[in-house]
């Protein structure tokens, strides 16, 4: 106990140190992915009205939260709940899915102009399943207390868009917030 | 335990005038007693502790609200600067061998390390992380405990580890973390390095907690069976070994109090389960005869064990009636037998008392 009390304070810094390393390390990772990702714009949709404001983020589904269950390839075993969706631009460059796949990547390579994000289900299992919905931890858009409101009325009158980077491994971020083709919002990386 | 103390001066009075001890003898053993017990109830660790929680609730508040007047690498400068101050500053305090205001120090900076997560989550719009974030605050948190030997950490990391088990579970759609006996048995080996009786209670009430979403999950009974057949083996080890199992779990009688509420949390959902059916009257039986048995083996020292006993009897003899007897007799019907019931209840409650007050000169005489 004498031992430990003289080197108290080293090991109090240490322990800082590693709790701070933690945090600095999440806001690298989620800076890279902004700064190195694949850039994809996706369509915001009106969200059911009583789901849009929860405290103080509003609640944002895409074009690509509901995938067409004949979009999976293959008969992977849906246990892990992880999704894999490629997308494509298409029309007015909204990207749209082309494929999707439970597990683990598609097994071709996406082409240059798509992009694998990565997603998670609460789908287990694909039978007498029309539409699999996914979440790409984008749905939420964080706001000062008190201003989700008037963001939830406009998202009901008007086509927001959301451009957000994919990186490597397929995790999305939310980059820029578009109303129309106004940017109201734009992610600093740091 | 001022409880303690009191009692204590009352007792050296007592011998003190019947001229069992000495004037020497009295003043010496009270101020042993005052010097050697430490740990207990303290109301500067208490109140410090309080004070951290109000302060680290404003620091987590602070962040939910976003506040722009504050721009956001100011705010994550700030956690950075709360953390660092908190743990060194901890430290200082303790090596000064003010415990109190060390461990409320500590409490702040892990609790800023939880704002920090949050904080993240927030600036880069992050949503359905909140189990894994829970995890990461409480795997810090554990680790703060460790390396600097803090009961109130180790606590708040089994605070964590429960709430992270508690959302996977309830959140729709998630599974429950079937791993969670592991960790639990992590942070059960952190308390034993940091001597925290209280995190090792809530361990064993997560524990229960877990075994109840388990069988609502899976709706398996024998988890349920298995729970009150693992409580009630922790019970006999506390009852009939007790030398041992508090050398192995440093939690004296609060052992046998955990493997009764087991026992009877275990057998109660058993009940739910089975009230249509006849095995019913049986399993009351068990669960009756079983806390007689638990007051009778253990009820004579352990004064905690005797409230919970007399609780689980009262609730066990309310369930059995709403259950089997509540829709076949009338109101008048069921107040009659409750009242009997109650008064053979007082009955046998008083015989035990009697009995425990007998036995005590005879232990005593024994013992001489």
């Amino acid at each position: 106990m004498r031992m430990h009390a003289r080197y108290l304070l080293p090991i109090a810094v240490v322990v800082a140190l590693a709790q701070i390393g933690v945090l600095a390390s999440m806001i690298m990772d989620r800076a890279a992915i902004l700064r190195d990702g694949r850039e994809v714009v996706l369509e915001v949709l009106p969200v059911d009205p009583r789901d849009l404001l929860r405290g103080d983020y509003v609640r944002l589904t895409y074009n690509i939260s509901s995938i067409p269950a004949e979009m999976f390839a293959g008969a992977d075993s849906a246990e892990s709940g992880i999704v894999y969706v490629r997308l494509k631009p298409g029309e007015g460059g909204i990207w749209q899915p082309i494929a999707a796949r439970f597990g683990q990547p598609l097994a071709a390579a996406p082409a240059p102009d798509e992009v694998d994000i990565r997603g998670t289900t609460y789908t287990r299992d694909l039978e007498n399943v029309r539409i699999v919905g996914v979440d790409y931890g984008i749905e939420r858009f964080y706001v000062p207390e008190g201003e989700g409101r008037p963001i939830e009325e406009n998202l009901r009158e008007r086509t927001f868009r959301m451009a957000v980077a994919v990186g490597q491994d397929g995790t999305a971020q939310i980059k820029a917030f578009f109303d129309g083709e106004t940017l109201i919002y734009r992610e600093p990386l740091y | 335990m001022a409880g303690y103390l009191n009692t204590l001066r009352k007792d050296v009075m007592r011998w003190r005038t019947s001229g069992l001890i000495d004037e020497q003898t009295a003043s010496a053993i009270v101020l042993d007693a005052e010097t050697h017990h430490r740990g207990g109830f303290s109301f500067g660790s208490v109140l410090a502790i309080l004070a951290a929680t109000l302060v680290g609730a404003a620091i987590l508040l602070l962040v939910a609200a976003n506040w722009e007047a504050i721009p956001r690498l100011a705010r994550v400068a700030m956690i950075f600067v709360v953390i660092l101050a908190g743990y060194a500053g901890g430290a200082l305090f303790m090596r000064r061998g003010q415990s109190a205001f060390a461990e409320g120090l500590w409490l702040i900076a892990a609790v800023a390390f939880g704002a920090g997560i949050a904080l993240v989550g927030q600036m880069y719009h992050l949503s359905g992380d909140e189990a894994d974030a829970l995890l990461v605050w409480c795997g810090g948190t554990a680790l703060a405990a460790a390396a600097l030997r803090s009961g109130p950490l180790t606590a708040g990391a089994v605070l964590l580890a429960g709430a992270w088990m508690l959302y996977l579970t309830l959140e729709s759609g998630r599974d429950i973390p079937l791993l969670y006996p592991l960790v639990a048995a992590g942070i059960w080996l952190v308390s034993i390095w940091t001597a925290s009786i209280v995190a090792r209670h809530l361990t064993l009430l997560s524990l229960m907690l877990f075994a109840g979403l388990a069988f609502i999950e899976f709706e398996a009974l024998w988890i349920a069976i298995l729970l009150a057949a693992v409580s009630a083996a922790v019970f006999a080890f506390a009852a009939f070994l007790p030398a041992t199992a508090d050398r192995l779990s440093g939690m004296g009688g609060g052992l046998a109090v955990q493997g009764l509420l087991g026992f009877i949390a275990g057998m109660s959902i058993v009940q739910f389960d089975l009230y249509e059916g006849s095995y019913f009257l049986l399993v009351a039986i068990v669960v009756f005869a079983a806390i007689v048995a638990a007051l009778l083996a253990e009820g004579r020292e352990n004064r905690a064990l005797r409230w919970l006993a007399y609780a689980g009897f009262i609730y066990q003899l309310g369930f059995v009636y709403t259950m089997l007897l509540g829709s076949m007799l009338g109101t008048s019907g069921f107040f009659l037998a409750a009242g009997l019931s109650l008064a053979l209840l007082a009955w046998l409650i008083g015989r035990i008392e009697k009995r425990i007050a007998a036995e005590r000169p005879r232990r005593a005489e024994e013992g001489a």
